[in-house]
């Protein structure tokens, strides 16, 4: 009697987890039966609290969203990230991301090897791209634009600095439309640009600022990642009262009384909208990251109530799109 | 005051010109006794990373300073053991400690500080007002107007050229690094004078890596050192292993440096020199003048080669 019920309760729960295994309705099991794997390929460490921060907690994002097994690889730089990728596909993983621009060229080499692989890119184009890659558009030159507008109404000087590290497209079309909006908030404000050549290089940064203040300069807009440390630095020792703005995370608490603004880059919703799709079955699209979707403007402060209200305004219109921004990626030319 | 000697640009020289010298400093030191130090790179890296990190635990910068020292001191003590006791190849030791500090210094971060939202900060080092001499019109605020580590820079200069040139020690060091067999015969032992220069340039070389975090940035960041430490190696042959010289040699570099930054920012200047250019205008102007001063320049007899008074020369 009792070998019965136990072979019955053997037989019923083995019946339980086939039909478990086998239904691809049930929540979080569509993604296990096609055993999909997700990497990213960071070009940093993870601790920098910065751009490569960002890439680690989409990985950690991906894993709780859509419970798939993840992985990451940092420090990867552009020479072995082929390497990496092609480690990654024989291991099995299914989708691979490339956190940053630079990979795009091994994205297009791989894509059309490894047809049955999936593959998420950054770029700062809406380029065609092969039918197995999803490309995620970062629209910086929007995000930059409302600390044109910051800039403008809160500088003293009428001197406004923009540091930068690699010159990059995006950078310099960016460059360009603070420019545009200096020029309608503050047509008398002069803007200087630099690249310091590194991105990370807090000592360049901090050169480049103290030059830049020495010059008159009162409010830095930071293009450069953990750079921005050696920008802080020198607005603290400066003898006047220096402002500064950063991205990608937020770092006031670094200088409360320093940071004007945050542009807050979060690569989860597009790499969750890519991966999401492939899932799906789409292997192929485009995710515009732009003001709302990705990008946040935070921690306006140490301004006037009217500057963070017409910056907040300024922003709001390049979400909805009423304003139309000029998009030049190959030179800095500052509006005249 | 002209473009090329306002105030702000030639203040911002002596605080770049710091961590140079004092790296080239100890490195002068450690090349003297006739051991060559190519991991420097790597030995002021950990220098920058215990000094950041004992810096935060323990909020005292003298402290971070301290362990930075001790740190690039014990690095360059496995150098010597390699290179003395094993007479290992010191180009060959020297690499492999350079790549071992660049590595090991991230671990260290990542092991004290972990995957975090915000990195730490420390306090930078503020500036310091020497009496009497910072009121002194233009040259106050330029030399007498710095944090506690540039004076301390002032300071070595003259206390290592004094060591090596006007005492008896001094002139050990040098024996053994010009002519150890010699050095030997008259009672010197050739391998404690080694280890002891490694020993003490690697002080220097620590402090010059904690530098960096605790002046210029308030953050260590793994890409902190970039290159410097190789720039003040060169800076000890374009010094011509004499310190007085490779400050001035440290001065010059920091001055160029700090003028690229300048000029870069300035719109008459942006729009016509590509800023690529800017950027490599020190490193240009080291080598011109490196190829021009190494001309006839002769460092230590024995450098870089092991000392067995076994083995016939």
């Amino acid at each position: 009697m009792k070998n019965k019920w136990t072979r019955r309760l053997l037989f019923a729960t083995a019946m339980f987890v086939t039909l478990w295994l086998a239904v691809p309705g049930i929540p979080g099991r569509a993604v296990a039966a096609k055993a999909h794997k997700f990497a990213i390929v960071l070009p940093g460490p993870i601790e920098d609290a910065d751009y490569n921060f960002r890439g680690y907690q989409v990985s950690q994002d991906i894993k709780k969203r859509f419970a798939i097994a993840t992985s990451y690889s940092e420090r990867i730089s552009p020479a072995d990230a082929e390497r990496v990728a092609r480690e990654y596909i024989a291991s099995g993983y299914t989708i691979i991301g490339f956190h940053g621009g630079q990979y795009i060229r091994i994205v297009k080499k791989l894509a059309p090897k490894f047809p049955k692989v999936n593959f998420i890119m950054e770029s700062s184009g809406k380029g065609k791209v092969p039918e197995n890659v999803w490309n995620i558009h970062r629209h910086f030159s929007e995000g930059f634009y409302p600390f044109g507008v910051l800039a403008g109404l809160a500088t003293k000087t009428n001197k406004v600095g923009v540091i930068a590290g690699i010159q990059l497209p995006d950078f310099k079309a960016s460059i360009n439309t603070i420019s545009d909006a200096l020029k309608v908030t503050n047509p008398k404000a002069e803007l200087l640009f630099a690249f310091t050549g590194n991105q990370n290089d807090p000592v360049k940064a901090r050169q480049t600022a103290d030059a830049m203040i020495a010059n008159g300069v009162d409010f830095i807009i930071n293009m450069v990642n953990l750079g921005v440390y050696g920008v802080v630095e020198a607005a603290k020792k400066a003898k006047h009262k220096v402002l500064v703005t950063t991205f990608y995370t937020d770092k006031t608490d670094k200088a409360p009384k320093h940071f004007a603004g945050t542009l807050i880059v979060d690569f989860r919703p597009p790499f969750a909208k890519a991966v999401g799709e492939i899932l799906k079955g789409n292997r192929t699209g485009y995710v515009p990251m732009r003001p709302g979707n990705g990008f946040e403007l935070k921690s306006l402060g140490n301004v006037s109530a009217e500057a963070i209200a017409k910056t907040k305004a300024a922003y709001e219109k390049v979400r909805t799109g009423s304003i139309k921004l000029r998009l030049e990626m190959k030179k800095v030319r500052l509006a005249k | 005051m002209s473009i090329f000697f306002d105030i702000s640009l030639l203040h911002l020289t002596m605080l770049m010109m710091a961590p140079l010298i004092i790296a080239c400093l100890g490195e002068t030191i450690i090349e003297r006794s006739g051991i060559l130090n190519v991991g420097i790179e790597g030995i002021v890296t950990l220098g920058a990373v215990t000094g950041f990190l004992l810096t935060y635990y323990t909020g005292s910068a003298v402290v971070g300073c301290l362990f930075a020292a001790l740190s690039g001191s014990l690095l360059t003590l496995l150098l010597a053991y390699f290179s003395i006791t094993l007479r290992a190849n010191q180009i060959v030791i020297g690499l492999g400690i350079f790549v071992l500090g660049l590595g090991i210094s991230p671990t260290i971060y990542r092991l004290a500080v972990g995957v975090v939202k915000s990195i730490p900060q420390v306090p930078t080092l503020s500036e310091i007002k020497v009496p009497v001499l910072s009121i002194i019109p233009f040259v106050g605020e330029i030399f007498f107007n710095q944090n506690g580590l540039v004076y301390l820079s002032y300071f070595l200069v003259a206390a290592v050229s004094f060591f090596l040139f006007k005492t008896p020690m001094g002139l050990r060091l040098r024996a053994c690094g010009e002519n150890p067999r010699a050095a030997d015969t008259v009672g010197i032992n050739v391998a404690r004078m080694r280890y002891g220069a490694c020993a003490a340039g690697g002080l220097f070389l620590g402090v010059a890596g904690a530098y960096l975090p605790l002046v210029i940035s308030g953050s260590y960041t793994d890409n902190i050192v970039n290159g410097r430490g190789w720039l003040a190696l060169m800076l000890v042959i374009f010094g011509r292993w004499v310190p007085l010289w490779s400050f001035v040699g440290a001065l010059l570099f920091a001055y160029v440096d700090a003028f690229q930054f300048k000029i870069s920012v300035l719109p008459q200047f942006a729009k016509i020199i590509p800023p690529q250019f800017l950027l490599m205008l020190p490193y240009i102007f080291a080598m011109i003048v490196l190829v021009q001063v190494a001309k006839g320049s002769e460092g230590p007899r024995a450098l870089a080669r092991p000392y067995d008074r076994e083995i016939r020369d």
